[in-house]
Protein backbone atom coordinates (compact mmCIF):
# COMPACT_ATOMS: atom_id res chain seq x y z
CA UNK A 1 0.00 0.00 0.00
CA UNK A 2 2.87 2.38 0.89
CA UNK A 3 4.46 1.62 -2.45
CA UNK A 4 1.23 2.65 -4.15
CA UNK A 5 1.24 5.99 -2.30
CA UNK A 6 4.76 6.76 -3.50
CA UNK A 7 3.53 7.26 -7.09
CA UNK A 8 2.87 10.88 -7.90
CA UNK A 9 -0.17 10.12 -10.07
CA UNK A 10 -1.75 8.19 -7.17
CA UNK A 11 -1.09 11.11 -4.81
CA UNK A 12 -2.78 13.50 -7.24
CA UNK A 13 -5.68 11.06 -7.70
CA UNK A 14 -6.19 10.77 -3.93
CA UNK A 15 -6.13 14.55 -3.36
CA UNK A 16 -8.59 15.02 -6.24
CA UNK A 17 -10.79 12.23 -4.80
CA UNK A 18 -10.99 13.91 -1.41
CA UNK A 19 -11.91 17.32 -2.88
CA UNK A 20 -14.40 15.94 -5.42
CA UNK A 21 -15.94 13.56 -2.88
CA UNK A 22 -16.39 16.44 -0.44
CA UNK A 23 -17.77 19.01 -2.89
CA UNK A 24 -20.13 16.57 -4.66
CA UNK A 25 -21.53 15.20 -1.39
CA UNK A 26 -22.09 18.67 0.13
CA UNK A 27 -23.81 20.10 -2.95
CA UNK A 28 -25.73 16.82 -3.23
CA UNK A 29 -27.57 17.57 0.01
CA UNK A 30 -29.27 20.55 -1.64
CA UNK A 31 -29.83 18.56 -4.86
CA UNK A 32 -31.67 15.83 -2.93
CA UNK A 33 -33.67 18.13 -0.65
CA UNK A 34 -34.70 20.52 -3.46
CA UNK A 35 -35.61 17.66 -5.84
CA UNK A 36 -33.00 18.75 -8.39
CA UNK A 37 -31.75 15.23 -9.06
CA UNK A 38 -32.48 15.24 -12.78
CA UNK A 39 -30.80 18.61 -13.28
CA UNK A 40 -27.50 17.01 -12.22
CA UNK A 41 -27.84 14.40 -14.97
CA UNK A 42 -28.80 16.98 -17.61
CA UNK A 43 -25.97 19.35 -16.68
CA UNK A 44 -23.28 16.68 -16.74
CA UNK A 45 -24.28 15.74 -20.28
CA UNK A 46 -24.26 19.43 -21.28
CA UNK A 47 -20.75 19.74 -19.83
CA UNK A 48 -19.68 16.72 -21.88
CA UNK A 49 -20.98 18.40 -25.03
CA UNK A 50 -18.80 21.38 -24.11
CA UNK A 51 -15.78 19.11 -23.74
CA UNK A 52 -16.30 17.61 -27.21
CA UNK A 53 -16.60 21.10 -28.74
CA UNK A 54 -13.38 22.11 -26.97
CA UNK A 55 -11.54 19.14 -28.51
CA UNK A 56 -13.08 19.80 -31.93
CA UNK A 57 -11.92 23.44 -31.91
CA UNK A 58 -8.63 22.55 -30.22
CA UNK A 59 -9.23 24.75 -27.17
CA UNK A 60 -9.18 23.86 -23.46
CA UNK A 61 -12.29 21.63 -23.12
CA UNK A 62 -12.86 22.82 -19.56
CA UNK A 63 -13.79 26.34 -20.71
CA UNK A 64 -16.47 24.97 -23.01
CA UNK A 65 -17.71 22.60 -20.30
CA UNK A 66 -18.19 25.61 -17.99
CA UNK A 67 -20.10 27.59 -20.64
CA UNK A 68 -22.36 24.66 -21.66
CA UNK A 69 -23.20 23.63 -18.10
CA UNK A 70 -23.86 27.20 -16.93
CA UNK A 71 -26.09 27.95 -19.92
CA UNK A 72 -28.03 24.75 -19.24
CA UNK A 73 -28.71 25.40 -15.52
CA UNK A 74 -29.51 29.08 -16.09
CA UNK A 75 -31.93 28.49 -19.00
CA UNK A 76 -33.60 25.54 -17.25
CA UNK A 77 -33.84 27.54 -14.00
CA UNK A 78 -35.29 30.57 -15.82
CA UNK A 79 -37.92 28.53 -17.70
CA UNK A 80 -38.99 26.92 -14.43
CA UNK A 81 -39.06 30.21 -12.47
CA UNK A 82 -41.14 31.98 -15.11
CA UNK A 83 -43.60 29.08 -15.14
CA UNK A 84 -42.99 28.34 -18.85
CA UNK A 85 -41.99 24.69 -18.37
CA UNK A 86 -41.55 22.29 -15.49
CA UNK A 87 -37.98 21.58 -14.46
CA UNK A 88 -37.94 17.90 -15.46
CA UNK A 89 -39.36 18.65 -18.92
CA UNK A 90 -36.79 21.38 -19.72
CA UNK A 91 -33.93 19.27 -18.31
CA UNK A 92 -35.13 16.39 -20.52
CA UNK A 93 -34.95 18.64 -23.58
CA UNK A 94 -31.44 19.88 -22.75
CA UNK A 95 -30.30 16.36 -21.83
CA UNK A 96 -31.06 15.05 -25.31
CA UNK A 97 -30.08 18.27 -27.11
CA UNK A 98 -26.62 18.41 -25.55
CA UNK A 99 -26.02 14.70 -26.07
CA UNK A 100 -26.97 15.17 -29.73
CA UNK A 101 -24.45 18.04 -29.92
CA UNK A 102 -21.79 15.84 -28.28
CA UNK A 103 -22.39 13.06 -30.82
CA UNK A 104 -22.31 15.65 -33.63
CA UNK A 105 -19.02 17.19 -32.44
CA UNK A 106 -17.42 13.73 -32.06
CA UNK A 107 -18.61 12.90 -35.57
CA UNK A 108 -17.01 16.08 -36.93
CA UNK A 109 -13.62 15.11 -35.47
CA UNK A 110 -11.34 13.77 -38.18
CA UNK A 111 -9.61 11.23 -35.94
CA UNK A 112 -10.59 9.06 -33.00
CA UNK A 113 -9.86 10.87 -29.72
CA UNK A 114 -9.58 8.59 -26.67
CA UNK A 115 -9.36 11.57 -24.29
CA UNK A 116 -12.95 12.55 -25.11
CA UNK A 117 -14.17 9.15 -23.94
CA UNK A 118 -12.13 9.65 -20.76
CA UNK A 119 -14.50 12.54 -19.94
CA UNK A 120 -17.49 10.27 -20.49
CA UNK A 121 -16.43 7.51 -18.11
CA UNK A 122 -13.83 9.29 -15.94
CA UNK A 123 -10.18 8.60 -15.28
CA UNK A 124 -9.02 9.93 -11.94
CA UNK A 125 -5.60 8.30 -12.27
CA UNK A 126 -4.85 10.61 -15.21
CA UNK A 127 -5.48 13.88 -13.29
CA UNK A 128 -2.66 16.34 -14.01
CA UNK A 129 -1.23 19.12 -11.79
CA UNK A 130 -3.20 21.65 -13.85
CA UNK A 131 -6.44 19.67 -13.39
CA UNK A 132 -5.77 19.48 -9.67
CA UNK A 133 -5.35 23.26 -9.42
CA UNK A 134 -8.71 23.81 -11.14
CA UNK A 135 -10.41 21.21 -8.92
CA UNK A 136 -8.94 22.87 -5.83
CA UNK A 137 -9.85 26.46 -6.76
CA UNK A 138 -13.40 25.75 -7.96
CA UNK A 139 -14.00 23.24 -5.15
CA UNK A 140 -12.99 25.76 -2.50
CA UNK A 141 -15.18 28.40 -4.17
CA UNK A 142 -18.24 26.11 -4.03
CA UNK A 143 -17.59 25.11 -0.40
CA UNK A 144 -17.02 28.73 0.64
CA UNK A 145 -20.33 29.78 -0.91
CA UNK A 146 -22.14 26.96 0.92
CA UNK A 147 -20.56 28.16 4.19
CA UNK A 148 -21.35 31.84 3.57
CA UNK A 149 -24.98 31.36 2.53
CA UNK A 150 -25.72 28.24 4.57
CA UNK A 151 -28.64 29.66 6.55
CA UNK A 152 -30.25 31.18 3.45
CA UNK A 153 -29.84 27.96 1.43
CA UNK A 154 -31.35 26.00 4.32
CA UNK A 155 -34.37 28.35 4.40
CA UNK A 156 -35.06 28.32 0.63
CA UNK A 157 -34.64 24.55 0.64
CA UNK A 158 -37.24 24.27 3.42
CA UNK A 159 -39.76 26.69 1.87
CA UNK A 160 -38.75 29.06 -0.92
CA UNK A 161 -41.92 31.16 -0.90
CA UNK A 162 -41.79 31.64 2.86
CA UNK A 163 -38.13 32.65 2.58
CA UNK A 164 -39.02 35.17 -0.12
CA UNK A 165 -41.89 36.55 2.00
CA UNK A 166 -39.43 36.96 4.89
CA UNK A 167 -37.10 39.12 2.82
CA UNK A 168 -34.55 36.47 1.81
CA UNK A 169 -33.37 37.08 -1.81
CA UNK A 170 -34.59 33.63 -2.81
CA UNK A 171 -34.51 34.28 -6.56
CA UNK A 172 -30.81 34.97 -7.01
CA UNK A 173 -29.83 32.48 -4.30
CA UNK A 174 -31.61 29.73 -6.27
CA UNK A 175 -29.62 30.68 -9.37
CA UNK A 176 -26.42 30.78 -7.32
CA UNK A 177 -27.16 27.25 -6.13
CA UNK A 178 -27.73 26.07 -9.71
CA UNK A 179 -24.42 27.71 -10.69
CA UNK A 180 -22.67 25.86 -7.87
CA UNK A 181 -24.16 22.56 -9.06
CA UNK A 182 -22.81 23.28 -12.56
CA UNK A 183 -19.33 24.10 -11.18
CA UNK A 184 -19.32 20.91 -9.11
CA UNK A 185 -20.07 18.87 -12.23
CA UNK A 186 -17.33 20.61 -14.23
CA UNK A 187 -14.61 19.90 -11.66
CA UNK A 188 -15.66 16.26 -11.41
CA UNK A 189 -15.94 15.62 -15.13
CA UNK A 190 -12.43 14.37 -15.88
CA UNK A 191 -12.14 12.28 -12.72
CA UNK A 192 -15.52 10.60 -12.50
CA UNK A 193 -16.94 11.16 -15.97
CA UNK A 194 -20.11 12.78 -17.31
CA UNK A 195 -22.19 9.66 -16.79
CA UNK A 196 -21.02 8.79 -13.29
CA UNK A 197 -20.56 12.23 -11.67
CA UNK A 198 -24.28 12.34 -11.15
CA UNK A 199 -24.02 9.31 -8.81
CA UNK A 200 -21.34 10.99 -6.70
CA UNK A 201 -23.61 14.01 -6.20
CA UNK A 202 -26.86 12.19 -5.51
CA UNK A 203 -25.94 8.93 -3.75
CA UNK A 204 -23.92 10.13 -0.69
CA UNK A 205 -26.61 12.71 0.14
CA UNK A 206 -29.39 10.15 -0.42
CA UNK A 207 -27.58 7.74 1.93
CA UNK A 208 -27.09 10.49 4.55
CA UNK A 209 -30.79 11.40 4.23
CA UNK A 210 -31.63 7.89 5.46
CA UNK A 211 -29.55 8.30 8.60
CA UNK A 212 -30.53 11.59 10.25
CA UNK A 213 -33.18 14.25 10.90
CA UNK A 214 -30.62 17.04 11.32
CA UNK A 215 -29.39 19.12 8.38
CA UNK A 216 -25.92 19.59 9.89
CA UNK A 217 -25.55 15.83 10.43
CA UNK A 218 -26.81 15.18 6.92
CA UNK A 219 -23.93 17.30 5.58
CA UNK A 220 -21.46 15.50 7.85
CA UNK A 221 -22.62 11.97 6.93
CA UNK A 222 -22.86 12.86 3.24
CA UNK A 223 -19.28 14.22 3.28
CA UNK A 224 -17.94 11.10 5.04
CA UNK A 225 -19.72 8.80 2.58
CA UNK A 226 -18.68 10.94 -0.41
CA UNK A 227 -14.98 11.16 0.52
CA UNK A 228 -14.89 7.52 1.65
CA UNK A 229 -16.39 6.28 -1.62
CA UNK A 230 -14.22 8.50 -3.77
CA UNK A 231 -10.97 7.45 -2.06
CA UNK A 232 -12.13 3.83 -1.75
CA UNK A 233 -12.88 3.84 -5.48
CA UNK A 234 -9.30 4.90 -6.28
CA UNK A 235 -7.81 2.09 -4.14
CA UNK A 236 -10.14 -0.49 -5.68
CA UNK A 237 -9.33 0.77 -9.14
CA UNK A 238 -5.57 0.47 -8.54
CA UNK A 239 -5.68 -2.93 -6.85
CA UNK A 240 -8.19 -4.58 -9.16
CA UNK A 241 -7.06 -2.73 -12.30
CA UNK A 242 -10.60 -1.58 -13.02
CA UNK A 243 -11.93 1.80 -14.27
CA UNK A 244 -11.94 4.26 -11.33
CA UNK A 245 -15.33 5.84 -12.18
CA UNK A 246 -17.02 2.45 -12.03
CA UNK A 247 -15.37 1.36 -8.76
CA UNK A 248 -16.28 4.68 -7.11
CA UNK A 249 -19.94 4.47 -8.09
CA UNK A 250 -20.19 0.79 -7.08
CA UNK A 251 -18.61 1.66 -3.72
CA UNK A 252 -21.01 4.56 -3.01
CA UNK A 253 -24.01 2.53 -4.17
CA UNK A 254 -23.07 -0.23 -1.72
CA UNK A 255 -22.96 2.37 1.07
CA UNK A 256 -26.37 3.65 0.02
CA UNK A 257 -27.95 0.20 0.32
CA UNK A 258 -26.24 -0.22 3.69
CA UNK A 259 -27.75 3.09 4.86
CA UNK A 260 -31.19 1.87 3.79
CA UNK A 261 -30.77 -1.17 6.02
CA UNK A 262 -29.42 0.84 8.96
CA UNK A 263 -31.84 3.76 8.57
CA UNK A 264 -33.65 4.75 11.76
CA UNK A 265 -36.37 6.11 9.47
CA UNK A 266 -37.43 2.87 7.84
CA UNK A 267 -34.76 0.28 8.47
CA UNK A 268 -34.47 -2.33 11.19
CA UNK A 269 -34.36 0.34 13.93
CA UNK A 270 -37.74 1.89 13.13
CA UNK B 1 -58.42 53.57 15.68
CA UNK B 2 -59.33 54.95 12.26
CA UNK B 3 -56.26 57.22 12.28
CA UNK B 4 -53.95 54.24 12.52
CA UNK B 5 -54.31 52.64 9.11
CA UNK B 6 -51.45 50.14 8.72
CA UNK B 7 -52.55 48.41 5.48
CA UNK B 8 -54.42 50.14 2.68
CA UNK B 9 -55.88 48.70 -0.55
CA UNK B 10 -56.89 51.49 -2.97
CA UNK B 11 -58.83 50.32 -6.05
CA UNK B 12 -56.50 47.32 -6.16
CA UNK B 13 -56.95 44.76 -8.93
CA UNK B 14 -54.69 41.72 -8.97
CA UNK B 15 -54.61 39.43 -11.96
CA UNK B 16 -52.68 36.26 -12.80
CA UNK B 17 -51.93 35.22 -16.38
CA UNK B 18 -55.37 33.86 -17.19
CA UNK B 19 -57.68 35.17 -14.48
CA UNK B 20 -58.40 38.10 -12.20
CA UNK B 21 -58.07 37.11 -8.55
CA UNK B 22 -59.16 40.37 -6.95
CA UNK B 23 -61.07 43.28 -8.48
CA UNK B 24 -61.15 46.88 -7.31
CA UNK B 25 -60.49 46.24 -3.62
CA UNK B 26 -60.78 49.20 -1.26
CA UNK B 27 -59.91 48.22 2.27
CA UNK B 28 -58.24 49.84 5.27
CA UNK B 29 -56.86 47.70 8.07
CA UNK B 30 -56.10 49.37 11.38
CA UNK B 31 -53.17 48.91 13.69
CA UNK B 32 -53.86 46.37 16.44
CA UNK B 33 -57.05 44.92 14.96
CA UNK B 34 -57.93 41.27 14.43
CA UNK B 35 -59.45 40.90 10.96
CA UNK B 36 -60.96 37.63 9.77
CA UNK B 37 -61.05 37.11 6.00
CA UNK B 38 -63.71 34.72 4.73
CA UNK B 39 -64.96 33.62 1.32
CA UNK B 40 -65.38 30.51 -0.83
CA UNK B 41 -62.51 28.57 -2.45
CA UNK B 42 -60.76 30.56 -5.17
CA UNK B 43 -62.21 33.85 -3.95
CA UNK B 44 -58.80 35.59 -3.69
CA UNK B 45 -58.20 35.36 0.07
CA UNK B 46 -54.64 34.00 -0.26
CA UNK B 47 -53.91 36.47 -3.07
CA UNK B 48 -54.93 39.27 -0.71
CA UNK B 49 -52.28 38.15 1.81
CA UNK B 50 -49.66 37.60 -0.92
CA UNK B 51 -50.24 41.11 -2.24
CA UNK B 52 -49.48 42.51 1.24
CA UNK B 53 -46.27 40.45 1.27
CA UNK B 54 -45.33 41.85 -2.14
CA UNK B 55 -45.32 38.37 -3.70
CA UNK B 56 -47.91 39.52 -6.26
CA UNK B 57 -48.42 43.11 -7.38
CA UNK B 58 -51.60 44.88 -8.42
CA UNK B 59 -52.18 45.52 -12.12
CA UNK B 60 -54.32 48.53 -11.14
CA UNK B 61 -54.50 50.53 -7.93
CA UNK B 62 -52.18 50.21 -4.95
CA UNK B 63 -51.56 48.04 -1.91
CA UNK B 64 -49.62 49.71 0.89
CA UNK B 65 -48.29 48.67 4.26
CA UNK B 66 -46.40 50.96 6.65
CA UNK B 67 -47.09 53.66 4.01
CA UNK B 68 -44.92 51.80 1.44
CA UNK B 69 -46.04 50.06 -1.73
CA UNK B 70 -46.02 46.36 -0.82
CA UNK B 71 -44.11 45.22 -3.93
CA UNK B 72 -41.30 47.64 -3.08
CA UNK B 73 -40.82 46.50 0.53
CA UNK B 74 -37.24 46.17 1.70
CA UNK B 75 -35.94 43.51 4.10
CA UNK B 76 -36.41 45.63 7.21
CA UNK B 77 -40.06 46.15 6.31
CA UNK B 78 -40.59 42.47 5.51
CA UNK B 79 -39.15 41.58 8.91
CA UNK B 80 -42.08 43.49 10.46
CA UNK B 81 -44.58 41.13 8.76
CA UNK B 82 -44.98 37.60 10.12
CA UNK B 83 -46.46 35.15 7.62
CA UNK B 84 -47.91 31.73 8.24
CA UNK B 85 -48.67 30.18 4.83
CA UNK B 86 -51.29 27.57 4.09
CA UNK B 87 -49.80 24.46 5.62
CA UNK B 88 -48.62 22.06 2.96
CA UNK B 89 -47.62 18.53 3.82
CA UNK B 90 -44.33 18.81 5.67
CA UNK B 91 -42.02 15.98 4.61
CA UNK B 92 -41.86 13.64 7.61
CA UNK B 93 -38.15 13.05 6.98
CA UNK B 94 -37.03 16.58 6.07
CA UNK B 95 -33.94 17.31 8.15
CA UNK B 96 -35.03 20.33 10.18
CA UNK B 97 -35.57 20.62 13.93
CA UNK B 98 -38.07 22.84 15.75
CA UNK B 99 -35.24 25.17 16.84
CA UNK B 100 -33.92 25.47 13.24
CA UNK B 101 -37.42 26.14 11.87
CA UNK B 102 -38.13 28.95 14.33
CA UNK B 103 -34.64 30.41 13.85
CA UNK B 104 -35.45 30.89 10.13
CA UNK B 105 -37.74 33.70 11.26
CA UNK B 106 -34.63 35.62 12.42
CA UNK B 107 -32.69 35.25 9.17
CA UNK B 108 -33.89 38.43 7.46
CA UNK B 109 -33.10 40.45 10.62
CA UNK B 110 -29.68 38.80 10.99
CA UNK B 111 -28.86 39.61 7.36
CA UNK B 112 -26.55 37.97 4.84
CA UNK B 113 -23.03 36.82 5.83
CA UNK B 114 -23.87 36.65 9.58
CA UNK B 115 -24.63 33.80 11.94
CA UNK B 116 -27.37 33.69 14.62
CA UNK B 117 -26.20 35.15 17.95
CA UNK B 118 -27.07 34.15 21.52
CA UNK B 119 -29.70 36.92 21.51
CA UNK B 120 -31.33 35.29 18.47
CA UNK B 121 -31.32 31.93 20.27
CA UNK B 122 -32.95 33.55 23.32
CA UNK B 123 -35.68 35.07 21.10
CA UNK B 124 -36.34 31.63 19.61
CA UNK B 125 -36.68 30.08 23.07
CA UNK B 126 -39.04 32.89 24.15
CA UNK B 127 -41.21 32.42 21.04
CA UNK B 128 -41.41 28.68 21.71
CA UNK B 129 -42.53 29.39 25.29
CA UNK B 130 -45.24 31.74 23.94
CA UNK B 131 -46.71 28.94 21.78
CA UNK B 132 -46.13 26.33 24.53
CA UNK B 133 -43.67 24.32 22.43
CA UNK B 134 -40.53 24.90 24.51
CA UNK B 135 -40.30 21.20 25.35
CA UNK B 136 -39.73 20.27 21.69
CA UNK B 137 -36.68 22.38 20.81
CA UNK B 138 -34.62 19.59 19.26
CA UNK B 139 -37.48 17.47 17.89
CA UNK B 140 -37.62 16.95 14.10
CA UNK B 141 -40.44 19.13 12.73
CA UNK B 142 -41.86 16.26 10.69
CA UNK B 143 -42.42 14.20 13.85
CA UNK B 144 -44.89 16.65 15.38
CA UNK B 145 -48.67 16.56 15.02
CA UNK B 146 -50.39 19.04 12.67
CA UNK B 147 -51.36 21.31 15.58
CA UNK B 148 -47.85 21.26 17.03
CA UNK B 149 -46.32 22.02 13.62
CA UNK B 150 -48.67 24.99 13.28
CA UNK B 151 -47.61 26.29 16.70
CA UNK B 152 -43.98 26.04 15.60
CA UNK B 153 -44.78 28.00 12.43
CA UNK B 154 -46.52 30.65 14.56
CA UNK B 155 -43.38 30.83 16.73
CA UNK B 156 -41.33 31.22 13.53
CA UNK B 157 -43.46 34.25 12.65
CA UNK B 158 -43.37 35.67 16.21
CA UNK B 159 -39.60 35.46 16.47
CA UNK B 160 -39.45 38.14 13.76
CA UNK B 161 -41.03 40.45 16.39
CA UNK B 162 -43.61 41.45 13.78
CA UNK B 163 -46.20 44.22 13.93
CA UNK B 164 -48.46 42.45 11.46
CA UNK B 165 -49.28 38.75 11.38
CA UNK B 166 -50.74 37.22 8.20
CA UNK B 167 -52.21 33.75 8.65
CA UNK B 168 -53.54 31.62 5.81
CA UNK B 169 -55.92 28.95 7.09
CA UNK B 170 -53.84 28.13 10.19
CA UNK B 171 -56.37 25.60 11.51
CA UNK B 172 -56.69 23.45 8.38
CA UNK B 173 -56.04 19.75 8.91
CA UNK B 174 -56.22 19.99 12.70
CA UNK B 175 -58.81 18.33 14.98
CA UNK B 176 -61.60 20.54 16.34
CA UNK B 177 -60.43 20.93 20.00
CA UNK B 178 -56.93 21.83 18.76
CA UNK B 179 -58.44 24.33 16.31
CA UNK B 180 -60.16 26.12 19.21
CA UNK B 181 -57.00 26.17 21.33
CA UNK B 182 -55.10 27.52 18.30
CA UNK B 183 -57.57 30.38 17.75
CA UNK B 184 -57.46 31.22 21.49
CA UNK B 185 -53.67 31.23 21.35
CA UNK B 186 -53.70 33.58 18.31
CA UNK B 187 -56.24 35.86 20.02
CA UNK B 188 -54.14 36.02 23.21
CA UNK B 189 -50.96 36.73 21.24
CA UNK B 190 -52.76 39.46 19.28
CA UNK B 191 -53.88 41.16 22.50
CA UNK B 192 -50.68 40.65 24.52
CA UNK B 193 -48.27 41.63 21.74
CA UNK B 194 -50.61 44.29 20.26
CA UNK B 195 -50.37 42.67 16.83
CA UNK B 196 -52.41 43.44 13.75
CA UNK B 197 -53.68 40.03 12.66
CA UNK B 198 -55.22 39.07 9.31
CA UNK B 199 -56.51 35.53 9.41
CA UNK B 200 -57.87 33.74 6.34
CA UNK B 201 -60.25 30.92 7.16
CA UNK B 202 -63.24 28.90 6.04
CA UNK B 203 -64.38 28.38 9.61
CA UNK B 204 -66.60 31.38 10.19
CA UNK B 205 -68.06 30.12 13.47
CA UNK B 206 -64.69 29.48 15.05
CA UNK B 207 -63.28 32.95 14.50
CA UNK B 208 -66.39 35.13 14.87
CA UNK B 209 -66.16 35.41 18.71
CA UNK B 210 -62.52 36.54 18.51
CA UNK B 211 -62.20 38.92 15.55
CA UNK B 212 -62.82 42.67 15.63
CA UNK B 213 -64.00 42.73 12.02
CA UNK B 214 -64.64 40.34 9.16
CA UNK B 215 -64.09 40.84 5.45
CA UNK B 216 -66.18 38.76 3.06
CA UNK B 217 -64.41 38.31 -0.27
CA UNK B 218 -65.32 36.68 -3.54
CA UNK B 219 -63.01 38.35 -6.07
CA UNK B 220 -64.52 41.60 -4.82
CA UNK B 221 -64.93 42.85 -1.27
CA UNK B 222 -68.60 42.10 -0.58
CA UNK B 223 -68.82 43.09 3.05
CA UNK B 224 -66.63 44.45 5.84
CA UNK B 225 -67.60 45.08 9.45
CA UNK B 226 -68.19 43.37 12.78
CA UNK B 227 -69.27 39.71 12.59
CA UNK B 228 -72.83 40.74 13.38
CA UNK B 229 -72.79 43.18 10.44
CA UNK B 230 -71.19 40.82 7.92
CA UNK B 231 -72.88 37.54 8.75
CA UNK B 232 -76.03 38.24 6.80
CA UNK B 233 -78.07 35.34 5.44
CA UNK B 234 -78.76 36.91 2.04
CA UNK B 235 -75.18 38.06 1.41
CA UNK B 236 -73.68 34.73 2.50
CA UNK B 237 -76.21 32.74 0.42
CA UNK B 238 -75.33 34.79 -2.66
CA UNK B 239 -71.59 34.33 -2.14
CA UNK B 240 -71.53 30.63 -1.26
CA UNK B 241 -74.36 29.65 -3.60
CA UNK B 242 -76.02 27.66 -0.82
CA UNK B 243 -78.76 28.29 1.66
CA UNK B 244 -77.37 29.91 4.79
CA UNK B 245 -78.90 30.25 8.23
CA UNK B 246 -77.47 32.74 10.73
CA UNK B 247 -78.35 32.04 14.36
CA UNK B 248 -77.54 33.99 17.50
CA UNK B 249 -76.92 32.18 20.75
CA UNK B 250 -75.33 33.32 24.02
CA UNK B 251 -74.27 36.57 22.36
CA UNK B 252 -72.42 34.74 19.55
CA UNK B 253 -73.35 34.64 15.86
CA UNK B 254 -73.25 31.25 14.15
CA UNK B 255 -73.57 30.30 10.49
CA UNK B 256 -74.95 27.08 9.08
CA UNK B 257 -74.23 26.55 5.38
CA UNK B 258 -75.72 23.80 3.27
CA UNK B 259 -78.78 22.60 1.42
CA UNK B 260 -80.93 23.47 4.38
CA UNK B 261 -84.68 22.90 4.23
CA UNK B 262 -87.20 24.28 6.70
CA UNK B 263 -89.60 21.69 8.06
Amino acid sequence: MLEMLSYEFIQRALIASVIIGLVCSIIGVFVILRNLTFIGAGTSHAAFAGVTLGYLLNYNPLYFAVVFSLLTVWIVGYLNRMGYLKLDASVGIFYSLTMALAVLFIGLMKVYNAEVYGYLFGSILSVTKGDLAVILILGLAVLSLVYIFFKEFHFITFDEELAKASGIPAGWLSFLLLTMIAMTIVISLKSVGAILVFALIVTPAAAAYQLTYSMIRMFLYSAIIGIGSSVGGVFLSYWLDLPSGATTVLFVSALFFLSLILSPKRGYNS
Amino acid sequence: MKDNVIIRFSNATIAYQHRTALTNINLEIYQGEFLGIIGPNGSGKTTLLKSILGLVRPSHGTVQIFDCACHKLRCHHKARIGYIPQKGQIDHNFPVTVMETVMMGRYSSIGLFRRPSNDDRELVKKALVEVEMDGYTNAPLGHLSGGQQQRVLIARALVQQPEVLLMDEPTTGIDTPTQYSMIKLISNLQKNLKLTVLLVTHDINMISPYVDRMALINTQLHAIGTPAEVLNEKVLSDIYGKQVVVATRSGGTYVIVGDYHHA
